[in-house]
């Protein structure tokens, strides 16, 4: 999808913008805050958003606004990574083969402490969800930083239901891994 | 279904996430209550959404990208017979606008707070501490509304907000400056929002959804079709007035004096 320089969105585009996804602004810098790791490329990933998000068909009615933005910030952001950080993609892809089973803890490592995890400051929280393999990234973001449901994750980011649910299993698993183990 | 580990551990996933109908959470639960190692694991996840609510919240985007964006979308152009007038007096008109800005911030500052909206406040901190937040608990309108009319003259403004992020939590009846209030109770995350619906004879708050600080607790109120609207969250500024913007254009659909959707 490309933006055609040029052509102006009309006044409905703008409008029904305007009363959509203005709202959702926080939401959505929030998202691409988490994805790209930083502010300044959070803010270029939203920007470039909301101008395909104006360039989209004012006739549609879009059922549930909120979730159509973070789709769209979604996009935006995989494609701001394939132009600025292909590495990331190339790693991204691989993260579901990868075999070890995270956070299924070894009988003899001892269980994480519930009270640790429930204390880690925000330093830990933020590093032990940076060092997220994307997909896994995106689906517990969207999940306890966007609230989307299941079925909206499933959406936005084009997977079965199945897979977000096992996606969001297993990046709980690893933060309730790293977290809970006393350093 | 398998019980084997793996879908056990998406199950108690799911229940975390309020993603279960009631016979799949009571199927999981009964589970959880059998089994200790099982309760364990629950715990921990538990503890990790605490920790989550704790520190990633919505982030406000910054203002200048706020502006930017507001930007990118504003009104093409202002009707021929307003054009000339607006190239005429636009700087008077700005200067305007920045003095009554100006004007409205000192107002604003230098006024003690108005008494209803003090004990609106005071009522969502009440909910908070007694962990009772509503009298009537249900995040289906269908069933709040009529619950709260059967108690009030006037039907009450509700609306579903849950495919926004905000689903309903309940309601219950506020008593502010010596009269009943509804008050809607929402949910986002971890956090409460309380809007409560002042009768007819109430103040003017104005159209536009006004953010103002008490307590500690953001505020926003604003009026429409003669009724004043105040809610109160400790959600961030931000968070709390993309909520009454959601909430007054939902609002403004469901009241009987809307303009149709053309």
């Amino acid at each position: 999808m490309t933006n055609e320089s040029g052509k102006e969105p009309g006044e409905a585009a703008r409008r029904r913008f305007r009363e959509e996804a203005l709202p959702h602004l926080d939401d959505a810098y929030s998202l691409a805050r988490w994805l790209a790791g930083n502010r300044t490329d959070a803010e270029d990933i939203v920007q470039d958003a909301c101008l395909r998000a104006l360039q989209a068909s004012p006739e549609r009615r879009v059922e549930n606004p909120r979730a159509w933005l973070l789709t769209v910030v979604r996009n935006a952001a995989y494609n701001w990574f394939a132009k600025n950080r292909p590495a990331a993609l190339v790693l991204a892809g691989g993260a579901e083969d990868v075999e070890t089973r995270a956070g299924a803890t070894a009988p003899s490592a001892p269980a994480p402490d519930a009270a640790l995890i429930e204390a880690a400051d925000r330093r830990a929280v933020n590093e032990a969800i940076e060092a997220l393999p994307l997909p896994f990234k995106e689906t517990l973001i969207m999940r306890e930083a966007n609230g989307l449901s299941y079925r909206e994750i499933s959406e936005a980011t084009g997977v079965p239901i199945g897979t977000v649910m096992s996606r969001l299993a297993r990046a709980r698993a690893m933060l309730i891994e790293k977290l809970g183990a006393s350093s | 279904m398998t019980h084997d580990d793996e879908s056990l551990d998406l199950l108690l996933n799911a229940l975390l996430d309020g993603e279960l109908d009631a016979k799949g959470a009571l199927e999981v639960e009964r589970q959880i209550a059998q089994d200790p190692a099982l309760a364990e694991r629950y715990v921990r996840m538990a503890a990790l959404r605490k920790a989550l609510a704790a520190h990633i919240g919505s982030e406000a985007a910054p203002e200048g990208l706020r502006r930017r964006i507001a930007a990118l979308a504003e009104p093409l152009e202002r009707p021929a017979r307003q054009k000339r007038d607006w190239r005429g007096y636009g700087s008077a008109i700005a200067a305007t606008a920045l003095l009554t800005l100006g004007l409205q911030h000192f107002v604003e500052v230098a006024t003690a707070p108005d008494a209803a909206v003090e004990a609106i406040v005071f009522a969502h901190m009440r909910g908070q501490i007694s962990g009772q937040p509503t009298d009537v608990a249900s995040t289906d309108r269908h069933t709040v509304k009529p619950w709260l009319a059967g108690k009030l003259p006037v039907a009450t403004i509700v609306v579903d907000l849950a495919s926004e992020g905000f689903p309903l939590v309940g309601g219950r009846i506020d008593i502010i400056e010596g009269l009943a209030a509804p008050t809607l109770v929402y949910k986002r995350r971890a956090h409460l929002i309380s809007v409560t619906e002042l009768g007819k004879t109430s103040r003017d708050f104005g159209k536009e959804p006004r953010m103002q600080t008490l307590d500690g607790y953001p505020v926003v109120a604003w009026s429409m079709e003669g009724r004043g609207l105040v809610a109160v969250s400790d959600l961030a500024p931000a968070e709390l007035l993309s909520f009454a913007e959601l909430f007054r254009t939902a609002a403004g659909k469901e009241l009987p004096g809307a303009a149709k959707q053309p």
